[in-house]
This record gives C-alpha cells, structure tokens and sequence, in this order.
C-alpha cells in the first residue's frame, strides 16, 4: 500500500485509472443529460458509476478527485459551472463520496455496491434538499423532499444493481482491483 | 454502457477472477443484510420526510414563494398571470383552467418551464436560478366536491 492522501503522479497507472474513471463520468454527465426526463427534476445519477466502483479501485485523495472532477464535469455539460446551482452538485457529490467511501471502509465486504449506492444517492440527495432549504426555498423545500429522497433510493438501488452485476462480470474491475490491493 | 475492456468475450472466471467478496456469479445478485438496511433506512427517510409535507388543509390554492423568502397565496381557480422578481428577472407564472404552471423564466436551462403545470397538492414546479418555487396546496379535505373539474 502507497501513499494514501496524495494524488498520483503522471504515467502512473493508479493515474491513468483515475483519468479513466474521470473521462467516463464527463461521458456518463453527456449521457445523462441527453436521456429524457419524466420530470425535469428527474436524475438518473448515472454519472456516479465511477465513484461506486472507485470504492474499490482508489484511496481516499484520488477518490475524492474523481469526486471533483465529476462535479466539474457534470456542470460543464449542463452549463452551471460558475451559478451556484454548481454549489448543489457540489455538495451532493461529495457528500455521496464520503458516504460511500465511508461506507466500503466501515463495512468492507460486509454490504455490496447496492448498499452502497443506495446510501451515497439518498445521502446526495438529502443533502440537497437541505441545501436547498436553506440557500432558497426555506421551509417550502420540505415538499421537494420526498420525491427527491424516493428518487435517490430508486436510481441508487438500480444503479447499485448494474455496479454488482458489472463487478461481478467484468475483468477489467477484476484486474483493476488486484492492482489496487498492489 | 460499461468499460470498453469489459467485452472480453466469453466470461468464464479466469485466474485472475475476484476472489475477495462472496464471490457472486455473474448474474446472479447476493445481498447483505447490510444492503437490506441501508435500503430500509432509506425508505423510511423517505416516509419521514413525507409525514406533514403537505398542507393540504383548505381550498385548493397555489403558493408562490420567491427569492426573499416571501410567500404570495392566490385561488387556483380563477385565472391570473403573476410576475416573480428573481435574480435573474422575471417569472411568470400562469394560473388558467384550474393549473399553474411558470410559463416564462429568464433561467438558462428552462427546467420550470418545462415541468409543465400542475393542479394537484404536493406537487411543485421550482426554478432553482432564479429562486421561484410554485406549490399546490389545500383541496384534499373535503371529500364532497372533490376534483370538479374532472367531471
């Protein structure tokens, strides 16, 4: 086991794993925001397929680049970078970051990528209703609250679906994860 | 969707297969009992948080709150086009035929435009750039003269 904390350096292959994992989430933000929406409040968070599978493949300072990157990413595709709207991806992201890293060291293999994703979504999600309480709406955002918490349980139990499933079937995670245990 | 490298061809468990977790089939889906309670945890957040959301006490009404927090309360029925002062500029949100709905906004994404209308309690239309947010409430206590406009 390296270094946990910094970032690594170039040419590394831990470095091109985060600079992979990054380039999918800025396609996976494009994807997103082409698919149609029931409701336009509506996200299906597939852009934070690589933070659950990053669980596994980085430690913490890499992981919560790829956080940062994602929030970049994300913004730049829907154009909110410099609003404070980026301030709420922002926080949900880091937030669903630290839940889900949180969670895979807490509870290792004791809970899968479905628990894991339905914690960092529903946490992500709760996270901004709060912000949203108390940067805009005040006490109205308690109505946006539980269609956006059910909304982060249903696309974090699917998306923690395809991360098992996909973990499961793919070498390359599997080969990626033995690099990471090194 | 998935890794470019995941198209290995067949997907027999080679030597380098994960061997950590409980290693699950491929397909087959192995569920923790952590799983089942970060799942149930998050369903009865959901249910918590929508335990008194609604104020659905009272004639049928729209509510409008703006940037400053300020809230305006009009009848849904009778018809009338406010304007909202945003950071942006103004809103406007349209009451017609018993629905609401913000039909123009100075937002770059036009999400609140594109929610569409509303006429239910509980449901919502918000702009979050320029901090309007509609809500329906009222309408639900008296069964009598429920939903007239459906008949």
């Amino acid at each position: 086991m390296t270094d946990r904390t910094s970032i690594p350096a170039p040419g590394d292959s831990r470095a091109r794993l985060l600079a992979f994992l990054s380039a999918l989430s800025f396609f996976l933000s494009a994807v997103e925001y082409m698919i149609p929406k029931p409701l336009p409040f509506m996200r299906l968070g597939i852009a934070n397929l690589p933070l659950l599978l990053a669980v596994d493949l980085l430690p913490v300072g890499p992981y919560l680049a790829l956080a940062a990157i994602k929030v970049l990413g994300m913004s730049l595709v829907t154009g909110s970078l410099f609003s404070y709207v980026a301030l709420f991806s922002l926080a949900g992201t880091f937030c669903a970051a630290l839940v889900m890293f949180g969670a895979r060291t807490l509870f290792r293999t004791r809970m899968t990528a479905v628990g894991i994703s339905v914690l960092g979504a529903v946490s992500s999600n709760a996270v901004q209703v709060v912000l949203a309480s108390l940067v805009v709406f005040g006490r109205a955002a308690r109505i946006i609250a539980p269609v956006f918490l059910a909304m982060g349980l249903a696309t974090g139990l699917a998306l923690g679906i395809f991360a098992e499933r996909f973990a499961a079937s793919s070498r390359w995670y599997a080969r990626a994860r033995e690099d990471a245990r090194g | 969707m998935g890794a470019a490298a995941e198209n290995g061809g067949t997907r027999g468990s080679g030597p380098e297969a994960p061997t950590e977790p409980p290693a699950a089939k491929p397909g087959k889906l192995r569920l923790t009992f952590l799983d089942a309670a970060a799942v149930l945890a998050a369903a009865s957040l959901v249910f918590l948080s929508s335990l008194g959301a609604v104020d659905a006490a009272g004639e049928p009404r729209v509510v409008i709150a703006d940037a400053k927090g300020q809230e305006w309360i009009y009848p849904l029925d009778t018809d009338l086009e406010v304007p909202i002062e945003g950071p942006l500029g103004i809103s406007t949100v349209h009451i017609h035929d018993g629905r609401v709905a913000i039909e123009s906004s100075p937002c770059p994404n036009q999400t609140c435009v594109a929610a569409g209308s509303i006429d239910r309690p509980g449901q919502w239309v918000a702009c979050l750039p320029n901090q309007v947010f509609v809500r329906v409430e009222g309408g639900t206590d008296d069964g009598s003269d429920v939903d007239t406009g459906t008949w």
